[in-house]
């Protein structure tokens, strides 16, 4: 108990830092790393929680950036709604993706995940009526209701992200660590056709991860169009996936807490890295992948694990 | 309309060989090892290079250049089983792989892209056609470069063929991918196979890099768009099924080249990927079903 309450104490202090030392770079990274942190945590709750490969998350955090920039931009949406609206049109979305995935396993299930991704990345660049084409959306605004003054606005920004990102981690921990979901999706990565013959419905299960996790994805996509305030087809790249995937492994896949965190301080690294040069943080993340994959294939949360 | 059509058909065929000469080897990695190649563009991008820095750099012919992109291409494939996958592979043991193989490759896609891209830029370099004039039909006119094309990818995939067929080692990659565990009890050392499978799938997408450049110029990422395609290719064709894959590339290449009659260009990338989804929903195997090398 002593040592949860002094987790729970640094990880308080970690995140009360960019507000106490309010440097504006230091925020904007902060804020940028709690974005992916949740993208992580939903693409491993379909991917290492329940073992359902997507290659195509971008898909999902991109069309919950676009459904907030455009709720914003054309009807005058509160963010608030708008955030509210992005998971459930993900949600949605990644219900429809699902139901036919629901045949495909491994390799396929990420071939077709891809595909998703890339026709989500030609309907934002060539649909430019809605989605303002190749040059993305701007001007819609940040999240209703902040302060003008720019450092506060950012400062508030941050306490809006972080506390939306922690409670989609606590959603997400409650619902593998705390309900019977958990176990079922476990029972699914493991072998699919012995948790079915145990009775475990799990055509509903794979639905109810692939729902979440695009939910949730969207709402990082969200998170992400109004804080940026700017979304632009690439916000979709594939590149955006393997990214994704890359902080997983790096994190320690199926653990949920450990893309979490592996998001954040690979975020960290990467902007870091840029002052070196923006094409080195990502052959850092190429490598990153290679390596942990090959060696550390239970990532950070593994090594603490062994102990 | 009919010369149109016909004119597109061309255009098709020539963007069929070079489809085919890519998505064989990513077929054939895939039957052999059970491993989807993500890096697979990344070669083909390297062969690209290949050939602009012997032809440009060094003022090499275009033969030499081409056979100096596959040979560099294939040499550098031998070293992925050893250096990656065999080392995952033993650390695995019997369990299963998961995601990991696929995150793996996905890996080294993005660190060959990045390295390229720090190494070279990110302009897009020309490259001179390897042959100079073409043929003149009536109703268009098709360069040499691109008879080139289909003459070398026939050579290419002719040899691919019979290698498989007649030779020793290419019987063994057969073998192989029939059955690991049979194939092994008969002697046949598994890590050579793998070796030389994924050293000559990586041999064929870096000529096939080498033939595209005067095309489509020379560019980081060049191949990622291509290896989606070829994903659907194989998918089409069967995953793992060499011929299937042969014929799936003419299909969708002459599809998509027809298409710009009836669709706004900017769509044509569009149809791989729906080919690709309604496919594995419809039918997952595929038109000539899994696995025949």
């Amino acid at each position: 108990m002593t040592r949860l309450m002094a987790v729970a104490t640094l990880c308080a202090a970690a995140l009360a830092t960019p507000l106490v030392w309010s440097h504006p770079f230091a925020l904007h990274i902060a804020t940028q790393a709690l974005i992916w942190a949740l993208f992580a945590a939903s693409w491993d709750l379909l991917s290492g929680y329940t073992g359902q490969v997507s290659f195509g998350h971008a898909g999902f955090f991109s069309i919950g950036a676009y459904t907030a920039a455009i709720s914003a931009k054309l009807y005058g949406i509160s963010s608030w709604i708008g955030m509210g609206a992005a998971f459930l049109l993900c949600a949605t979305v990644g219900l429809g993706v699902g139901f036919p995935a629901l045949r495909l396993r491994g390799h396929y299930l990420a071939l077709v995940t891809l595909g998703f991704g890339e026709i989500v990345l030609l309907i934002a660049q060539n649909w430019g009526g809605l989605t303002g084409g190749p040059f993305g959306m701007h001007d819609y605004g940040t999240f209703t209701g902040l302060p003008r003054d720019l450092l506060a606005q950012r400062q508030a920004a941050y306490v809006v992200v972080s506390a939306i990102a922690l409670a989609g981690l606590a959603v997400l921990l409650y619902v593998t660590r705390r309900t019977s979901v958990g176990p079922a999706f476990r029972a699914i990565r493991e072998d699919q056709i012995l948790a079915a013959s145990l009775g475990i419905d799990t055509t509903f299960y794979k639905l109810v991860a692939f729902t979440l996790s695009a939910g949730f994805a969207g709402l990082a996509g969200a998170l992400y169009a109004y804080y940026i305030q700017l979304v632009s087809p690439t916000v979709g790249a594939a590149t955006q996936s393997a990214l994704v995937i890359g902080m997983a492994v790096f994190g320690g896949i199926g653990t949920i807490w450990g893309p979490f965190l592996g998001a954040i301080l690979l975020f960290s690294v990467i902007e870091g890295l840029r002052f070196i040069g923006v094409v080195y943080n990502l052959i850092a993340v190429g490598a990153v992948m290679v390596v942990f994959v090959i060696f550390v294939p239970r990532g950070l949360a593994g090594i603490r694990l062994r102990r | 309309m009919g010369e149109e059509i016909l004119e597109f058909l061309i255009v098709g065929f020539v963007l069929g060989g070079i489809y085919a000469l890519f998505a064989v080897g990513l077929t054939l990695i895939f039957g052999v090892l059970d491993i989807v190649n993500v890096a697979h563009g990344e070669f083909l991008a390297i062969g690209g290079y290949t050939i602009y820095i012997a032809m440009i750099v060094f003022g090499l012919p275009a033969a030499l250049g081409l056979v100096l992109a596959m040979a560099t291409v294939f040499a550098l494939g031998l070293v992925v089983y050893p250096l990656l996958i065999a080392p995952l592979q033993k650390r695995l043991g019997r369990r299963a792989p998961g995601p990991l193989f696929l995150v793996l490759t996905l890996g080294l896609s993005a660190l060959l892209q990045n390295s390229l891209l720090a190494a070279a830029g990110g302009e897009y370099l020309k490259v001179p056609p390897a042959i100079t004039g073409g043929l003149d039909l009536s109703f268009t006119y098709v360069s040499g470069q691109r008879l080139l094309i289909l003459a070398v990818s026939s050579i290419g995939l002719g040899a691919l063929f019979f290698f498989l067929r007649f030779h020793r080692q290419g019987m063994a990659i057969r073998a192989v991918a029939q059955n690991p565990a049979a194939a092994q009890s008969v002697g046949i050392p598994l890590g050579r196979i793998f070796t030389l499978t994924i050293g000559l799938s990586c041999g064929l997408a870096g000529l096939a890099g080498g033939l595209i450049a005067p095309l489509f110029s020379v560019y980081p990422a060049v191949g990622f768009t291509l290896t989606i395609k070829a994903f659907a290719i194989t998918i089409l064709g069967g995953m793992g099924n060499v011929f299937g894959a042969l014929i799936a590339s003419f299909i969708i290449a002459t599809v998509e080249a027809l298409s710009v009659l009836v669709i706004p260009s900017e769509w044509q990338n569009a149809i791989a990927f729906a080919t690709m989804i309604l496919v594995l929903l419809v039918r997952p195997s595929g038109l000539f079903g899994k696995k025949q090398l």
